[in-house]
C-alpha cells in the first residue's frame, strides 16, 4: 500500500491515536484526541473513493477499502458512535481504556471496509483482541474471568471463520468477499456464516454477550454494544442475504433476548440480552433478503447503535455514580439523577418504537418487509418481541432504577459527570431527530426507500401495542419486581457442565501425570543415565578408538613436532642446510 | 428542580393513571377511523382493536411464561458460579 492510501483508510487515524495515547495523556491532549479522531473520521469517510488500498502481498490480492452504499451506512454510524462514546468516556483518566477503545472502533471500520476475507479476518480478530481489554479494565476478578471466556469463545469463532475462508479459497481460488447465493453455498461458506453468526450472538452461540458485556467497564460496555454485533450484521448482509436459516434464527433470537430481559435483574445484563433481541430483527431481515428488508436491517442497525448506546450510557452513569447496577439494589433515584433518567427514557422509548423516535421508523421497516414477504408467523414473532422490548427496557428498566421506591436507594448519589451527559445528549438528539426526519436515515440506505412509516394504520398499531403492553406492566408490576438471582443460559455448558471434565483433568488425569512423572524419574531417569553411561563408554573406547585414533596420533605427532621447534633461527638454518645436503647426496647418488 | 417535578408527578400518580386509561381508550377509538386498505397482511390487520388485544395478551403471557420458566429451573443463587477467588479486584 502506498503511504497515501494507507492514511486514506479511516482506521489508520484511530490506530495512530491509540498508539500515541500514553503520550497524549502526558501533554494533556487525551480528551481533545478522543473528540478529534472521530471528527476526522466522520469527514474522511465522505471522501473515500470506491476502491482503494489494493495490495498484492505474497501473491494474494488484498483490498483494504471498498466503499459502497451498504458499507457507507455502517461507516457513518460507527464513526458517529465513536464520537459519542469518545465524549462520554472522556471523564476516564486511564489512557489504556481509550487505547483499547480506539483500536476496537478502528478495527471495526477495517472490517466494514475490507474487500477480501483475509483483511476482514485480521481486523475481525483485532476487534476481539482489543475489546477484551475493555472488559478487563473493570478490574474485578469476575470481569477477568468473563474476559477470558469472551476471548476463548471469540478465538473459537475466529478459527471456524478461518477454516471456512480457507475451504472457500480452495474451492473458488480467491479471497474476494462477495455475496454468496443460498443455492450455491458449500460447507466452507456455512462455516464462514457460523463464524459471523457467533459475533452476531445468534443462539445457541450467543451466551458470550450476556456473559461479558455486563462485566465490562462502564465505557467498555458503551463501546462494545455498538461494534461487535453490528459489524457481524454488516458482514452477514454483505455475504449471506437471503439465507432462510437466518430468518428463523433471527426471529427466535428476537424473542429469546426479550425473554431473558424480562426476568433479568442486572440492568446491564437486561440491555445485553436486549442486544440479542434487537440484532435478531436485523439477522431476520438479512435472511429475508429483499431490498426493503436489507434497507430495514441497515436502518435498524443505525438506529439501534444510537439508542442502545444511549441506554448503556444511562445505566453506566448510574453504575458509575452509585456503584450498583442491579435493579434490586436500586430505586427511587429520580430526585438524584433526573437528567440521566430523562435521557435513558428517551433511549427506552426509541427502542420500543414510539412514534417520533428512531425505533418507529427503523423497526417497522423490518416488520413490514416480513409482512410483504408473506411471512406472517415471523412478523408476529417480531411484533411480540417489540411487546417484550417495551415491557423490559421501555418500562421495567427505568421504573426500577429511578422509581419503585419512595426514598432513593443510594442517598448520596449525584448526577452524572458533564461529559457523560454530553455524550448522552448527542445520542438522544439523534434518536429524536431521526423520528422527526426519517429521510436523514433513509437517504443513506443501500436501496431506494419507498416505505413511509407515518401512516395512520402504523400509528394506530404501534400506539395500541405500546399502550396495552403498558397496561400489562401496570397489572403485573408486583410480579415483575426483580429478584437478586442468576439465570442460567447456554454458557452453563462451558461454565458448569464442563466441570466433570475439568475435575477429571485436575484430578485423576493430573494424578496420572504425576505418577507417570514419578515413574519416569525413578525408572526412566536411572535407566536413561545407565544407557547414557554405556553409550559414553562406547563413544570413548569404541568410536574414538577407530575414528579418533587417528586424531590421537595426529595430536601425538604434533607434540613431537613441537619438540623440534625451538624458535632459534640458527637451528632452522642448520636444519635447512642438512636437508639440502641430504637432497643433493640423494640426487648425485641416484 | 426536575427531581421536584418527578416527585410531584409521583404524588399525583392517580391522575396519571386515569390519563393513561383515557389514552388506551383513545387508541382503540382511533382504530375505528383508520383506513385499512393496502395494509392487511393477514386477518388480524382487519379486526378493530386487534393490536390492543395482541399487546395485552402478549405482555401477560410473556410475563407468566418467562417468570414460570425462570422459577422452575433457570433461576439459581447469585453465587452459583462463584469461586472463592472471584471476590476482589485485580491489581
Amino acid at each position: 500500500m502506498t503511504q497515501v492510501s494507507c492514511l486514506m483508510h479511516p482506521a489508520s487515524v484511530f490506530f495512530i491515536a491509540a498508539f500515541f495515547m500514553p503520550w497524549f495523556k502526558k501533554i494533556n491532549f487525551m480528551k481533545p484526541a478522543l473528540v478529534l479522531v472521530p471528527v476526522i473520521a466522520i469527514f474522511q469517510i465522505n471522501f473515500l473513493p470506491q476502491e482503494f488500498g489494493d495490495v498484492n502481498y505474497l501473491g494474494l490480492d488484498l483490498i483494504f477499502g471498498r466503499v459502497d452504499k451498504l458499507s457507507y451506512v455502517f461507516l457513518n454510524v460507527f464513526t458517529l458512535m465513536s464520537l459519542i462514546a469518545g465524549i462520554y468516556s472522556s471523564y476516564v483518566d486511564e489512557w489504556e481504556q481509550h487505547t483499547a477503545a480506539l483500536l476496537y472502533a478502528g478495527s471495526s471500520l477495517g472490517v466494514t471496509l475490507a474487500g477480501d476475507y483475509l483483511t476482514l479476518f485480521v481486523f475481525w480478530e483485532l476487534m476481539a483482541f482489543s475489546s477484551v481489554f475493555l472488559i478487563w479494565y473493570r478490574k474485578k476478578r469476575r470481569s477477568h474471568k468473563a474476559g477470558l471466556r469472551y476471548l476463548i469463545v471469540h478465538a473459537t469463532g475466529g478459527l471456524i471463520l478461518l477454516a471456512g475462508i480457507l475451504i472457500r479459497y480452495s474451492e473458488v481460488g480467491n479471497f474476494l468477499f462477495t455475496p454468496i447465493a443460498p443455492e450455491t453455498a458449500t460447507f466452507g461458506d456455512y462455516l464462514i456464516m457460523i463464524g459471523f453468526m457467533l459475533n452476531a450472538a445468534v443462539p445457541p452461540i450467543h451466551a458470550w454477550l450476556a456473559d461479558a458485556y455486563p462485566e465490562a467497564s462502564v465505557i467498555g460496555a458503551v463501546y462494545m454494544c455498538a461494534y461487535t454485533t453490528k459489524t457481524a450484521v454488516y458482514v452477514l448482509a454483505r455475504g449471506f442475504a437471503g439465507f432462510e436459516a437466518l430468518v428463523i434464527l433471527g426471529a427466535i433470537m428476537a424473542l429469546y433476548g426479550v425473554f431473558y430481559a424480562v426476568i433479568e435483574n442486572d440492568a446491564r445484563r437486561i440491555l445485553a440480552y436486549h442486544i440479542v433481541s434487537q440484532v435478531g430483527y436485523m439477522v431476520c431481515a438479512v435472511g429475508i433478503g429483499t431490498t426493503m428488508a436489507i434497507n430495514g436491517a441497515c436502518a435498524h442497525a443505525y438506529a439501534h447503535i444510537l439508542y442502545k448506546a444511549l441506554l448503556f450510557m444511562g445505566v453506566g452513569s448510574v453504575l458509575e455514580m452509585t456503584g450498583k447496577s442491579k435493579l434490586s439494589e436500586l430505586g427511587g433515584l429520580y430526585s438524584r439523577m433526573p437528567i440521566s433518567l430523562i435521557l435513558t427514557v428517551i433511549g427506552g422509548i426509541a427502542i420500543s418504537g414510539f412514534p417520533l423516535t428512531s425505533g418507529f421508523i427503523s423497526k417497522s421497516m423490518i416488520v413490514t418487509a416480513a409482512g410483504e414477504d408473506h411471512r406472517i408467523f415471523i412478523m408476529l414473532m417480531l411484533l411480540l418481541a417489540s411487546v417484550g422490548t417495551f415491557l423490559s427496557v421501555g418500562i421495567k428498566l427505568p421504573y426500577f432504577i429511578w422509581f419503585h421506591k419512595e426514598k432513593p436507594s443510594v442517598p448520596d448519589a449525584k448526577e452524572a459527570h458533564l461529559p457523560m451527559i454530553g455524550g448522552m445528549c448527542i445520542a438522544a438528539f439523534f434518536c429524536i431527530m431521526m423520528g422527526f426526519y426519517p429521510d436523514y436515515l433513509y437517504n443513506m440506505l443501500p436501496y431506494e426507500v419507498t416505505y413511509h412509516p407515518y401512516t395512520m394504520y402504523h400509528l394506530s398499531e404501534t400506539l395500541q401495542i405500546i399502550g396495552f403492553t403498558g397496561l400489562g406492566f401496570y397489572l403485573m408490576r408486583k410480579k415483575l419486581v426483580p429478584e437478586d438471582k442468576l439465570n442460567l443460559d447456554i454458557d452453563w455448558i462451558y461454565r458448569k457442565a464442563s466441570n466433570p471434565f475439568k475435575n477429571f483433568c485436575g484430578g485423576p488425569l493430573s494424578k496420572l501425570n504425576d505418577i507417570a512423572g514419578e515413574v519416569y524419574k525413578t525408572i526412566g531417569t536411572r535407566s536413561a543415565m545407565l544407557f547414557a553411561k554405556a553409550m559414553s563408554w562406547f563413544d570413548w573406547n569404541g568410536i574414538d578408538y577407530v575414528i579418533d585414533g587417528s586424531a590421537k596420533e595426529t595430536l601425538n605427532l604434533g607434540n613431537r613436532v613441537r619438540m623440534l621447534t625451538t624458535g632459534k633461527i640458527q637451528h632452522y638454518i642448520g636444519a635447512a642446510v642438512i636437508v639440502l645436503f641430504a637432497v643433493l647426496i640423494i640426487i648425485v647418488l641416484v | 428542580m426536575m427531581g421536584k417535578i418527578f416527585g410531584f408527578l409521583q404524588q399525583k400518580s392517580s391522575i396519571l393513571k386515569w390519563m393513561f386509561f383515557i389514552f388506551l381508550a383513545g387508541t382503540i377509538c382511533f382504530d375505528f377511523f383508520v383506513p385499512r386498505d393496502g395494509h392487511a397482511h393477514f386477518f388480524g390487520d382487519t379486526i378493530i382493536g386487534f393490536w390492543s388485544f395482541f399487546g395485552i395478551i402478549g405482555c401477560l403471557v410473556m410475563i407468566i411464561v418467562c417468570k414460570g420458566i425462570a422459577h422452575s429451573f433457570l433461576m439459581k443463587d447469585v453465587d452459583y458460579y462463584w469461586e472463592d477467588e472471584d471476590e476482589g479486584i485485580v491489581r
